[in-house]
């Protein structure tokens, strides 16, 4: 325990990483529980480890991880949860159907800086007038719902040309929605864990006034975190327009619940400053593989509503033993 | 005029009037406008909007917010419409009593777990609206007595309706709690300092649950009216009104930051709401033009409610007056000397 070790001598520690305060080890304990209660469901339903069942769990956790991966930066800087990413989603999707003659590449930028756009705005307003960001989102769903009905009066946008065919293929054997989610964790993660960005959004997270006081600029770091968001969103949302070859409104119902569902499942504290991408991508494929369990075990839908509300209310319970370390 | 807008709860009043006025211009005379017909319309969305809103209120007053009421309104809708076809008030009463239980229990989860609302209410909403789609099957679920429907939209007085006025009446107890009982008074020490209220012998404890079941309460009658005039419900919100509740909650003078506001000034906030919406509607504009104007108020008044408002609109004043100031090169000198 104590053993006098040289300074500059560095020796393995073996033991696990556990947790030093009593809550700490039963909350460690809970989740081992679970996961090992999920994996032990997972092996006993027929069916559930077959090719099928796993690509479709893929595609469909891809979509909502996206869109997670983009709110965990929201929650990691101190700001719980967007109301707006999901109509984000579905603007995206259909600015990217639109603007899809002019190219696909043109097609791609544009339709990120649209969404980095939406969430940016409102990333400004909470950042540098300290709004209050539920609010905000909120203020933002209603606004954008009305200003889309109002332009594309409520119908779809279809592709023209087949230039969208190249996302729906495969990515060296992967299909795309799911290269793009690894991708997009991956470079979530490399910006949390090693760019000043990064440390900057944790610390801002975790302690507003401390990161004021440390000098650092807190409103940009918001901003900054709102325009991320936004680019993971809207890469959801154009993938999701291409596969179902339409940009309509009704795309990403729902998507603001499951993905803060998938941040806040996977361990993401909603207090901000704690958490990370990986954690999101754990979280929705609990959430996916869940859903996935219920329906092969013949629940219907309406279940899966219930049983993810049960599973996010309990995880929010349980974070009051993380924070008690 | 001064201390009269400095009033809070005067200034959705006042603001009523001149959207009254700018609709009634807008409306060039037509008489479309001014008619019983939209005063009833009006107060018929204030029965939809002004429980949740007034729910939301007060536990904004005690600096937190309740997700859940979203999902507490389709949840209450389900269980009065598929308990209430024999008695009516036999389903009202269950999905109020639900309303209760819940707020209470999401408040005792607060207390006891020292958890924030946002989250705790946010696993609430996922929860009831999980809830409303297992009880009805995820179908849609018609209420077999058209003729309770019919009561509680019949216009009273050629205004009211019995939804309205059991709206009313909750804001009117809610006022007179508010404003002149020990409740009311630790409710707002709650919200507006809540370490300085539990020293000074408040039982906030106490005070927290109760403000939740109250908002539990209030959804859960909403909601349950609100299914029987429409003789149906769903898993699926039949109407959005988290959105314009908290709009009508902050235009009526309740502040996110706590402790301020009051029931009568929620009244008109709700009512400058439903006031633009119907108006629009009579005056004969799109949909989507309502959640456009419902949007952009909230985000206004998000705006105008922000903590670090005041220190940006300073500095930016600061920064145009130094631009205007480097201009004039004949100011510079003949401030500075007689310093020297």
């Amino acid at each position: 325990m104590s053993e006098q070790t040289l300074p500059g001598t560095w020796q393995f520690d073996w033991r696990l990483p556990l947790p030093h305060s009593r809550r700490g080890k039963v909350l460690v304990a809970i989740r081992a529980i679970a996961v090992l209660a999920l994996v032990a469901v997972a092996v006993a339903t027929p069916g559930f480890f077959t090719p099928v069942s796993l690509f479709s769990l893929l595609n469909t956790t891809s979509f909502i991880g996206c869109v997670a991966i983009g709110m965990t930066f929201i929650t990691l800087s101190g700001n719980i949860m967007s109301f707006a990413l999901g109509v984000t989603l579905s603007t995206s999707g259909i600015v990217f159907m639109a603007v899809l003659p002019l190219g696909l590449p043109a097609a791609l930028i544009l339709a990120l800086a649209f969404g980095a756009a939406l969430t940016g705005i409102q990333g400004f307003v909470v950042g540098y007038f300290r709004a209050n960001p539920i609010i905000v989102s909120m203020a933002a769903l209603a606004l954008i719902t009305g200003c889309a009905t109002l332009i594309t009066q409520g119908q779809g946008v279809y592709p023209q040309g087949e230039a969208a065919a190249a996302l729906k293929g495969r990515f060296f054997g992967i299909p795309m929605p799911v290269a793009a989610f690894l991708f997009t964790t991956v470079i979530a993660q490399v910006v949390l864990s090693f760019t000043r960005f990064g440390r900057q959004l944790y610390m801002v997270g975790s302690n507003w006034r401390a990161a004021l006081a440390a000098g650092l600029e807190p409103a940009r770091i918001v901003l900054g975190a709102y325009v991320a968001a936004g680019l993971c969103t809207a890469l959801a949302g154009i993938l999701m327009a291409a596969r179902y070859s339409s940009g309509d409104l009704e795309l990403g119902l729902g998507y603001d619940y499951s993905a803060i569902s998938a941040v806040l499942v996977g361990g993401t504290a909603i207090s901000g400053g704690e958490g990370s991408a990986i954690r999101s991508l754990v979280g929705a494929f609990i959430i996916g593989i869940c859903q996935a369990l219920l329906l092969l075990n013949g629940f219907s839908t309406q279940i899966q509503y219930l049983v993810i509300g049960v599973i996010v209310l309990l995880v929010i319970m349980l974070q009051t033993l993380a924070d008690a370390e | 005029m001064r201390p009269l807008l400095a009033n809070r709860s005067v200034r959705p009043y006042l603001l009523l009037v001149v959207i009254a006025t700018v609709l009634w211009l807008l409306d060039g005379g037509r008489g479309q406008f001014l008619t019983t017909a939209t005063a009833y319309s009006v107060l018929q969305q204030f029965a939809t909007i002004g429980p949740i809103a007034l729910g939301l209120g007060l536990s904004m007053i005690i600096r937190e917010f309740d997700l859940s009421v979203g999902g507490m309104i389709s949840l209450a809708g389900c269980i009065a419409v598929l308990t209430g076809a024999r008695h009516p008030e036999l389903g009202v009463a269950l999905a109020v009593l639900v309303g209760l239980a819940w707020g209470l229990f999401q408040g005792a989860i607060m207390i006891w777990l020292r958890l924030g609302s946002i989250g705790v209410t946010l696993g609430g909403l996922l929860t009831l609206g999980g809830l409303a789609y297992v009880i009805t099957g995820n179908v849609s679920i018609s209420y077999p007595r058209m003729d309770v429907a019919l009561a509680v939209n019949n216009p009273l007085l050629h205004v009211f309706s019995f939804r309205s006025l059991v709206a009313l009446a909750a804001f009117l107890i809610a006022a007179f709690v508010m404003a002149r009982t020990r409740v009311g008074r630790d409710v707002y020490a709650t919200g507006s300092d809540r370490r300085a209220a539990m020293v000074a012998g408040v039982r906030t404890w106490a005070i927290i649950p109760a403000v939740f079941a109250c908002s539990g309460m209030l959804a859960a009658l909403g909601g349950s009216l609100l299914s029987y005039s429409l003789a149906a419900a769903s898993g699926e919100a039949l109407t959005n009104a988290l959105v314009p509740a908290t709009a009508a909650a902050i235009i009526g003078g309740v502040s996110l930051l706590g402790g301020r506001g009051t029931p009568i000034g929620m009244i008109g906030g709700v009512l400058v709401l439903c006031l633009l919406r119907a108006g629009l509607n009579a005056v004969g504009t799109a949909p989507a033009v309502q959640d456009v104007v419902t949007g952009g108020v909230l985000f206004l008044v998000a705006i105008a409610d922000a903590i670090d408002l005041d220190p940006r609109l300073f500095a930016i004043r600061r920064y145009w007056a130094e631009m205007l100031f480097r201009g004039d090169q004949l100011a510079r000198p003949q401030e500075t000397s007689p310093a020297e």
